[in-house]
């Protein structure tokens, strides 16, 4: 039996299965007060239940009489009506560089009192809540299963560690993290047994997907290996925030602006049913295969004069092209770069949101980073489910590429990724293809130059590249060449630089002067602890890179003893 | 106590009380029969039972809730304009059955073609039920019929699948009020 869980940043899924036959698993929930049901998704939100919030036991769950956080569709429901009590997006948190994940800051904008919690604490209140449904129908727990749970291509390393980490919290034990559109990908290699027969050596298949919150590419080339078809995930992008519920939220905006000029007003939940409307209504109307021009949107009255103050109003499939397509997804040239706009430094604490809402533009720049151009596309994620929006992708693409792009057609986008991860667990039995990638970043540590100092300018740095992109399960390197001289019992930091982008740089490359467009993570840490063989004092150290056979990255300070020191990302995040 | 206000004093009282208030009875200058308050001690103190309404309230707080129906059987839908209540309607009718179907599992009685001739026997084990087959029109004296035109398919429910209740649930609030804190 092998277990799949997508934790998304609006819904989670978990599938399971044996050999061929990968089913999704039905997640009993508390769906309104005092009721239980198996749903197919869990929201991915909290709900931190104040004491007059629910009447005793209505939030009762068949293993939990009264359970400290409500997940799922009711803490989604409710959460609409009581925002200062909901966390949502924490997965969107857990990779952003800017604030230290395991402080309890969430939600952010709490009343005073409420006890908050922090990403990490939400993603394990998520992977729990699997947990005990999984084990109420009758399952063996998840400890005792091998579980895949599907991470954002573009998480660093310091996401996936936190992700982990949340996961041992909820109590699984056997936990191999892999890249959603990998998932997706396996999921479509299992629809097709004759793959061989639709890609071949030489093919690049470009994969999109677009979920809720987040948009992620990847790059996997087939390969001739040896006479049999090999797959190698060549290229991820960046981390991007903008995703459906950014869509469905310009829709609302825009019908709410419209009302207002009318001298209608909303009110939040009503602005929460318009944003819901406007969900369905994109989809009717982006549907090619209906031929809608209009959608109605009804907003009932408020209070119990429902139908005197029924708001009604409609979205036009002009109008949604105009806002969604020409908004998210606008025609551009293969030149052109997403914008990046400098932020005021005086922010309120929120997640660093694309700055850029052209989706086409990032794909440019994905596109135009990966070098050769692809051959196949597919897609995945619950926005491309609209017609309309994977014609234009692409024909985006296509006025680019020397070839047009064949399509690969995906299964149900909601929980391909699922059910890949899945298939990605029988893979790694031996009961399957794996796509080869390893690392998919390149990773550096940071040297400053021994330089006199310049009064208010920083030393120049240089980068050493530690981990090169694409380093797989189960390889280490050394760097013989570059030795630290390190206290015992002194604390050392070290500074940890990452790129998508770089993907030639070999392991022990220098790059004097760091280049710009490296990411600083958070620092890596630890005190030389005193050992037999080094007591004290001056200990000259190199470093050491390994990936271990889950594919977590560690480093390692090693003495010419053969004693070894294991860093540690900082939890406290360093401040850019 | 004026006489407009014992009167409604009583009528209320007995109305929602079932007795006449203590000042009502003070000012009349009437007295109790003795054993009334004790008869209810008991009643109020026995286990909640459940009683066969309270699917029936539950049922309607599950409209409510999802579909807003009460809202809107118990507006005045007279000044607004057809178009207006239409609007509303959509939406209601949409949630409504929605909710039914979760909740319910409906079935026609007999599966015929309404205005076609049927069988009473399409009824299955209902054939002989006067509850569940209604006879129209010429029915013969001793009531026996094999046959005739279908005229509405009647409805039965096959299932009910309420949500449990929680033990201390007031099944009498169909709707919380809500009250929003600025």
């Amino acid at each position: 039996m092998v277990i799949g869980i997508d934790l998304g940043t609006t819904n989670s899924a978990l599938a399971f299965g044996e050999e061929d036959a990968v089913q999704p698993f039905p997640v009993e929930q508390v769906v309104q007060p005092g009721e239980v049901r198996a749903e197919e998704l869990l929201p991915s939100f909290v709900y931190l239940p104040g004491p007059k919030d629910f009447a005793e036991g209505a939030t009762a769950l068949p293993w939990d009489e009264n359970p400290k956080y409500i997940v799922g569709t009711l803490a989604r429901r409710r959460g609409a009506e009581t925002l200062g009590r909901l966390v949502s997006s924490a997965k969107s948190w857990l990779s952003y560089a800017g604030i230290d994940r395991n402080e309890a800051f969430l939600p952010v904008h709490a009343p005073d009192g409420v006890p908050k919690i922090s990403p990490v604490e939400a993603s394990r209140a998520y992977l729990e809540h699997l947990n005990e449904a999984w084990q109420q129908a009758g399952n063996a727990p998840l400890a005792e299963h091998s579980v895949v749970l599907t991470v954002p291509a573009s998480f660093d390393v310091v996401a996936r560690q936190l992700t982990e980490r949340a996961a041992h919290e909820a109590g699984l034990k056997n936990v191999v993290l892999l890249e959603e559109p990998q998932a997706a990908f396996y999921s479509w290699l299992a629809k097709h047994p004759d793959w061989r027969e639709i890609v071949g050596p030489g093919n690049r298949i470009l994969i999109i997907d677009i979920g809720g919150g987040t948009t992620d590419f990847t790059l996997i080339d087939v390969k001739d290996q040896s006479g049999t078809l090999g797959l190698e995930r060549v290229a991820v992008g960046d981390h991007i925030l903008l995703g459906g519920d950014n869509m469905d939220l310009a829709l609302a905006r825009h019908l709410e602006a419209g009302l207002a000029a009318k001298n209608t007003k909303l009110d939040a939940q009503q602005l929460q049913a318009l944003w819901q409307q406007c969900r369905a209504a994109k989809e009717a109307l982006l549907d090619p295969s209906a031929n809608w021009t209009e959608q109605s949107v009804t907003i009932l009255g408020r209070g119990s004069s429902l139908v005197g103050g029924t708001i009604k109003t409609k979205l036009t499939r002009a109008e949604v092209e105009e806002i969604l397509v020409e908004g998210f997804f606008p025609s551009c040239s293969f030149t052109e770069e997403p914008q990046r706009v400098r932020r005021s430094a005086l922010q309120e604490l929120a997640l660093p949101y694309a700055s850029d809402a052209r989706i086409t533009a990032h794909l440019a720049h994905f596109v135009k980073s990966g070098g050769a151009a692809p051959t196949h596309v597919l897609f995945n994620g619950g926005v491309l489910r609209a017609g309309l929006v994977r014609e234009r992708i692409l024909a985006t693409l296509n006025s680019w590429l020397p070839q047009p792009l064949t399509v690969l057609d995906g299964e149900d986008l909601m929980l391909a990724v699922a059910r890949g991860a899945a298939y990605y667990g029988f893979a790694r039995q031996g009961k399957g293809i794996r796509i080869r990638g390893g690392v998919p970043r390149t990773y550096y540590v940071g040297i400053e130059d021994a330089m006199p100092a310049v009064p208010g300018m920083p030393p120049p740095m240089k980068a050493l590249t530690i981990v090169p992109f694409g380093m797989e399960e189960g390889a280490a390197h050394q760097f013989p060449g570059r030795k630290f001289g390190l206290y015992v019992g002194e604390p050392v930091e070290f500074r940890i630089f990452s790129s998508t982008e770089r993907r030639g740089d070999e392991a022990g490359a220098l790059l004097d002067p760091m280049p710009r467009d490296l990411h600083e993570l958070p620092a890596m840490e630890m005190t030389l602890a005193p050992t037999p063989k080094s007591p004290g004092g001056l200990v000259p150290v190199t470093l050491e890179s390994h990936v271990t056979a889950t594919g977590v990255l560690e480093l390692y300070c090693v003495a010419a003893s053969g004693d070894r020191w294991k860093l540690e990302f900082s939890v406290r995040e360093r401040k850019s | 106590m004026s006489r407009i206000s014992l009167a409604f004093s009583s009528f209320f009282g007995l109305l929602f009380g079932g007795q006449l208030p203590d000042s009502v009875i003070t000012a009349l200058g009437l007295s109790r029969r003795a054993g009334r308050p004790d008869t209810k001690a008991p009643a109020a103190t026995a286990a909640p039972k459940v009683d066969v309404s309270d699917g029936a309230l539950q049922l309607l707080a599950l409209l409510q809730r999802d579909a807003r129906l009460l809202d809107f059987l118990m507006e005045d839908v007279s000044p607004y304009s057809d178009e207006q209540v239409g609007a509303a309607v959509r939406n209601i009718h949409e949630s409504s059955r929605a909710t039914l179907q979760r909740y319910l599992s409906l079935q026609p009685v007999i599966d015929g073609v309404e205005g076609a001739v049927t069988q009473l026997s399409a009824a299955g084990v209902l054939k002989n039920d006067p509850g569940a087959i209604k006879l129209l029109g010429n029915v013969p004296a001793d009531g026996n019929v094999k046959a005739g035109t279908l005229r509405h398919k009647g409805w039965k429910v096959e299932k009910i699948e309420l949500p449990a209740l929680p033990p201390k649930a007031n099944l009498k609030i169909l709707a919380p009020a809500e009250i929003e804190v600025e």
